[in-house]
């Protein structure tokens, strides 16, 4: 079973700057509630912060003569320059982006804007989204494979849909988000979309 | 009314020692719709700690480009004490402890990684049974590390009382109101300091550092139940699958 | 808020080499200047002043009902008013929670030392004597805390009981002084980048991470304490601000007469 830290406990002998750690003296100190691997801390819970080249799915919240302020599931709304896109948006359009910069009270500037729609939006916790994506995007490719959908996976823990088998990849991502921090989750997710693609069939 | 003993042979009036502990047990992620919570119940107190945050500072021009604000509300229900019902609404105990809880708060959340935002914190008693505060701020932290919220460090309390004369860990209600001092600490294990302290009662320099140890000391037992209770809820996530 | 950060690089730029913008030691206070009976309607008062910081402190009996869980004892109560001509951030309204921790932290210094002894307010079944010390912040240049306990106590120490006849006060006659068990002061520590000062003033207070404050009372003992704002102390800390405590209490108990 994995290690769970909570913020106090030692999770390094040796200072690292790590996300969800803090250095005091000469180790490294657990921030949040976290499993720890061999050289990482995993946040098991948390909000999402926004980091530079991170792709988000957003919600535009807010229209002005200059730009779009876009909800980005996070305490750090983005704001979006209406030069950065020929298109313009409508106040509820979900939005694709990639953050370009983030400022010193972390709020991000976006480009790239392309809106989603035509499939359905998820909302999990931004915390599980690598293991949504998985390792070299392994776990998103057997989702689509079995569900026969495109995902579009936001960084912030925002999901789009579109389609094939939408409730099955929904189904699959709510079990990864379930079980995120457990060993073996792979296999699992392919069987269980396995059998469930085998029922439909019957 | 007259003051009963308290300390007989040794043992105290619920047969516990100086140095013990009222039963004690925490519950991490109670609500659903809070960022993070916990439940604890310690001794008859019955504490709920609720965590909202961080988020967009409201109003807007209250925002620190620093740091995240920490608000903190604490709070009696009508129906917690044994006594007649209560006002509610927050009385200047309540806004005074409200005050010096959020203090604690705003030195274990690591607040400079989230400027312009808030964080509230919720306290509510809904039984009492003295300690309030120091039960209702170990929920909290409990209820801030159950929300991913960056901190320090998991921090906790023990208040202190002179009973009879004797100084005496975790004070309960009897205690509280027949006792001559009472002393409540939060402190952070990992850093060995004080994050709230308070004193009424006069007391001698050297009690006030045996307080001091005694808190410490048993402060130790009341972290590893917050751990237990933040791994239990996550080790139940794991097998709920 | 550029103001204050202007302040606050001064105050700590300064306090590199031990050394305040009013030329003190870190465990010094400035002037400090009492006086009492100021205001003859009132049965007790004493104006405070600490440096430029200013507290009016009156004090009024009324006749009470005792508490119901303390049927034999009067009662004692401190508030502590922020006026607005006391500071550009002090507006008319309810109590906020400064003000509300300032009136507690005072009156438990004195509740706590038992210096007015409530089992000698009682009148007869059912009345007992309320004594009631309101605290006016006029002038708000740092150490509120010290300044307001000083006031408080220095207006109990001018205080007179007036006479009780045929179930109500007679305003004015006075059966003699009010009695005191023992008096207590108390005294503030404010954390900047690390080092400790007694008795901060206003540029130091914005430039302050947190406040230890002791009451000590006769006896040399420590009767109340309140830690604030958002920096944590060492036990070495708590240490030497109690021993300063216990050591600046003893001047200032003597110079209030108590």
């Amino acid at each position: 079973m994995a290690e769970i830290s909570v913020p106090g406990d030692v999770l390094f002998e040796d200072p690292r700057r790590i996300d969800g750690g803090y250095v005091l003296g000469n180790k490294t100190i657990a921030s949040v509630i976290c499993v720890k691997s061999e050289d990482r801390a995993v946040p098991l819970k948390g909000k999402y912060l926004p980091i530079i080249d991170d792709y988000v799915v957003g919600i535009v919240s807010d229209q002005r003569f200059s730009g779009y302020t876009i909800d980005l599931n996070s305490p750090y709304a983005g704001q979006l320059s209406t030069r950065e896109s020929r298109e313009s948006f409508k106040i509820g359009d979900v939005v694709s982006c990639l953050i370009q910069e983030v400022d010193e009270v972390n709020e991000p500037m976006l480009i790239e804007p392309r809106k989603l729609y035509g499939g359905r939006l998820m909302e999990i916790e931004s915390v599980k989204v690598p293991r949504v994506i998985g390792r070299n995007s392994s776990m998103v490719s057997m989702i689509e494979k079995y569900a026969n959908t495109k995902l579009f996976v936001g960084k912030n823990g925002r999901i789009y849909i579109r389609e094939g088998n939408v409730a099955l990849a929904m189904e699959a991502i709510l079990k990864i988000q379930r079980e995120a921090h457990t060993g073996g989750l792979t296999d699992r997710v392919q069987a269980f979309l396995e059998s469930e693609a085998q029922k439909i069939k019957e | 009314m007259e003051k009963p003993v308290l300390i007989r042979n040794g043992k105290r009036n619920d047969g516990r020692g100086v140095m013990d502990l009222r039963p004690l047990k925490i519950t991490a992620g109670v609500l659903k719709k809070a960022d993070g919570s916990a439940m604890i119940e310690w001794g008859k107190n019955k504490i709920l700690a609720a965590v909202y945050g961080p988020r967009e500072a409201f109003p807007k021009h209250m925002a620190n480009p620093n740091r995240a604000n920490v608000n903190c509300k604490y709070s009696m229900a009508p129906f917690s004490s044994l006594e007649e019902h209560g006002r509610s609404g927050p009385n200047r105990r309540a806004i005074e402890i409200g005050k010096v809880a959020k203090h604690v708060f705003e030195n274990a959340i690591l607040t400079n990684q989230f400027p312009k935002t808030q964080i509230d914190i919720s306290i509510e008693v809904l039984q009492s049974d003295g300690g309030t505060r120091i039960a209702g701020i170990t929920a909290a932290a409990v209820a801030l590390a159950d929300a991913g919220i960056p901190m320090r460090d998991l921090v906790q309390g023990v208040s202190v009382g002179k009973v009879d004369g004797v100084l005496v860990v975790d004070v309960d209600k009897p205690e509280d109101n027949y006792g001559t001092s009472d002393i409540p600490v939060i402190v952070s294990l990992r850093s060995n300091e004080i994050l709230l302290f308070q004193l009424d009662g006069m007391l001698s320099k050297k009690e006030v550092e045996t307080a001091l140890d005694y808190s410490f000391e048993t402060a130790k037992t009341v972290r590893e139940l917050q751990i237990e209770a933040l791994k239990n809820k996550y080790v139940l996530e794991e097998s709920g699958a | 808020m550029i103001m204050d950060e202007v302040k606050e690089e001064f105050v700590k730029e300064l306090l590199k080499n031990n050394k305040r913008s009013d030329g003190r030691g870190l465990l010094e206070y400035r002037p400090i200047k009492i006086e009492k009976g100021l205001l003859p309607n009132a049965e007790g008062s004493c104006l405070a002043q600490i440096g430029d910081t200013k507290v009016l402190a009156g004090v009024k009996f009324d006749v009470v009902e005792p508490y119901k869980d303390r049927p034999a004892e009067g009662v004692f109560q401190v508030n502590a008013e922020f006026l607005p001509l006391a500071h550009p951030e002090f507006f008319a309204g309810p109590p906020d929670e400064r003000s509300i921790e300032l009136a507690r932290v005072v009156d438990r210094g004195i509740r706590s030392a038992d210096c007015v002894d409530s089992k000698k307010l009682f009148l007869e079944e059912g009345k007992a004597l309320g004594i009631y010390v309101d605290l006016y912040i006029m002038d708000h240049s740092g150490n509120l805390i010290d300044t307001a306990g000083l006031a408080a106590m220095g207006a109990l120490l001018d205080t007179k009981v007036p006479k009780y006849e045929a179930k109500a006060l007679i305003r004015g006659e006075f059966s003699g002084k009010l009695h005191l068990e023992r008096s207590a002061v108390v005294c503030s520590f404010e954390k900047i980048d690390g080092k400790i000062v007694l008795d901060a003033n206003d540029e130091e207070e914005v430039a302050s991470e947190g406040r230890l404050s002791f009451a000590t009372c006769d006896g040399d003992l420590l009767c109340a304490a309140q830690k604030s704002g958002r920096s944590a102390f060492s036990r070495e800390e708590f240490s030497a601000i109690m021993d300063a405590s216990l050591e600046k209490g003893r001047e200032l108990r003597k110079l209030i007469g108590g």
